[in-house]
């Protein structure tokens, strides 16, 4: 993303602000409440339309008009509500509005429930290591398996780009270490490049490659992450220059 | 390779909850099982167990049952209609006075597919000005439910009676030797219960209802949904009311009156969350039949009619209350 500036009325919410992300890597998105975190990502996966700036993907140069669009580009989102419908099954909700489908006596489209659950186990267990029921509620789960059935949703586009918004904030100490390990293994072993947006330092250290931060909309600067310690970041959130 | 299975199995394995809940959720058929067996013990067994009389629970209670799934159909997808009843008897009336009074000789059907027509475009107006507009929908659908109603006593105030044949036939007619009305009844929850579990509708309903936002950020598009559910509703109620007229043989401007509140009541007891996205369509049905086999027992064991509304009201009462205890069971079991 170059020079992305977005404005909300006469709040520039984003003012001229780069964010590069490289294949397979973990890149943590870091500043306060308002220095415009959630504004960048959205821009990026086409809620917000961008007043001014550019993303490119891939060297090519492209337009995301809404959520799907990014998904076709390859880019999933994991919002920090988790954006999960409590009543319907794992399966039901890692296929929300993607449901596979097949032909009734070669004719009417029906809902394929077989293939549905079949694939949101495979994807569960092979790619999560995860043994949860598809055809359960979501109702029924904890708070940590919630945010894995919100990443493996991602994860069934297969994306190249994870997008996570606060993923461990509302979980507990177990739950967000296994979350962490996901992400660890989702980059390892299928390529994936993750962006979190995080408050947690333990987090953003344990797990990315470097740092972005923002300040009230404006790029402070990326660091690689075993460059510089949590009083660096603190610095360039609060004080909003690079440390050095 | 990261491990969360442990977590899972304490959690997760714990399927006496599900067990629980699962039960909860369907209460409604062993209540109405016992409600029926109960009856039997008032009234002479060969009456109230009888073949016919069991069509009859059914038959009574068709246009009823009808209105129960546009009911449905919209407290699934997180809203409600309060005009399915108006809406009844303003398409019914409407219809009649069409191919009796303004436009004589026209055949009956015709008379059914204006009335429908009439129907599905009301509960378009009820889904835009919700989901486009914004409109709260107890404010837009209580506003219908007064000009409808109210419209019915305009257009007349007088029954409209020698009605075609073919016009009264949903409601009135026999097809190999079972009522028309008890069919269509079973047909058109069959197909809604399909509809329900295998089109990409039917679940966007369940979502739309469950989370409009989670359903909105997944792709769905929430607008069309709401705008879909309510144009259902509209031409299910207008259905109803031409059941409603061949079941008496007649239009009256008091066509469906008071049919809300037992609409919703089967709905509710039939565990429809008044929430959204949470119920089984069949226990809509379940709850049709048992508010029509609990009217039917009243009658026969003699208590005044004019004492079913009241027993209805009753009825709602025992629903919410009987509602409220369930999703308080169930957040009790699923945060333990």
């Amino acid at each position: 993303m170059r020079g992305i500036t977005k404005r909300f009325g006469r709040l520039v919410a984003l003012d001229g602000v780069d964010l590069d992300l490289r294949e397979g890597e973990i890149l943590g998105l870091l500043g306060d409440n308002g220095s415009g975190k959630s504004t960048l990502v959205k821009t990026l996966v086409g809620v917000h339309r961008p007043d001014a700036g550019t993303v490119t993907i891939r060297g090519e140069q492209v337009e995301i008009g809404s959520p799907k669009q990014a998904r076709e580009y390859g880019i999933s989102t994991v919002y920090q509500d988790l954006a999960l419908v409590n009543e319907q099954t794992v399966a039901a909700n890692m296929f929300l509005a993607r449901a596979p489908m097949k032909r009734l006596f070669g004719l009417l489209p029906v809902v394929d429930w077989d293939r549905m659950n079949e694939e949101a186990e495979r994807i569960l267990k092979e790619r999560m290591n995860l043994d949860i029921d598809p055809t359960a509620r979501v109702e029924f789960l904890s708070g940590g398996e919630r945010q894995s059935i919100a990443i493996a949703r991602a994860l069934v586009t297969d994306p190249d780009i994870l997008i996570l918004d606060e993923p461990t904030s509302a979980l507990s100490p177990d739950s967000a270490k296994r979350v962490e390990e996901l992400v660890q293994t989702l980059r390892e072993e299928e390529g994936i490049s993750v962006v979190i947006i995080s408050h947690n330092m333990d987090e953003v250290f344990n797990l990315t490659d470097r740092i972005t931060v923002l300040d009230n909309g404006n790029l402070v600067g990326t660091v690689d992450t075993d460059t510089v310690d949590r009083r660096d970041i603190v610095e360039m959130m609060v004080g909003g220059t690079m440390p050095g | 390779m990261v491990s969360i299975t442990e977590n899972v199995a304490t959690r997760f394995g714990d399927s006496r909850t599900e067990m629980l809940v699962t039960v909860l959720e369907n209460m409604v058929w062993p209540i109405l099982v016992v409600t029926f067996l109960a009856f039997g013990l008032l009234i002479p067994i060969e009456l109230f167990y009888s073949l016919d009389n069991i069509q009859f629970i059914i038959f009574s209670s068709a246009g009823l049952g009808i209105l129960v799934l546009a009911e449905s159909l919209c407290l699934l997808s997180g809203n409600f209609d309060l005009s399915v009843g108006a809406v009844a008897g303003f398409t019914a009336v409407f219809s009649g006075l069409f191919i009796y009074q303004w436009f004589p000789g026209v055949p009956g059907v015709v008379g059914v597919l204006i009335a429908l027509a009439l129907g599905a475009f009301i509960g378009f107006m009820n889904g835009f000005s919700i989901s486009v507009l914004g409109v709260n929908p107890f404010l837009q659908t209580l506003t219908f439910y007064i000009i409808f109603g109210e419209g019915t006593v305009i257009l007349t105030q007088l029954s409209i009676s020698g009605l075609p044949e073919s016009y009264l036939y949903l409601g009135g007619g026999s097809l190999f030797g079972f009522k028309v009305g008890v069919l269509l009844l079973l047909t058109l929850f069959a197909i809604a219960g399909f509809v329900l579990k295998y089109t990409r509708i039917g679940l966007a309903i369940y979502a739309v209802g469950g989370d409009e936002q989670a359903a909105k950020e997944a792709g769905y598009n929430t607008t069309r949904t709401i705008i879909l559910v309510y144009v259902a509703s509209g031409v299910l109620s207008a259905l109803a009311g031409v059941v409603y007229a061949g079941y008496i043989g007649t239009v009256t401007p008091t066509l469906a009156n008071g049919q809300l509140f037992p609409a919703f009541a089967a709905a509710v007891v039939g565990g429809i969350s008044l929430f959204g996205g949470r119920g089984n369509i069949l226990g809509a049905l379940a709850g049709v039949l048992l508010l029509s086999t609990i009217q039917s027992g009243l009658v026969l064991v003699n208590v005044p009619s004019s004492w079913v509304a009241t027993i209805n009201g009753v009825i709602l009462l025992a629903a919410v209350l009987l509602y409220t205890a369930e999703a308080r069971l169930r957040q009790r079991l699923l945060s333990a």
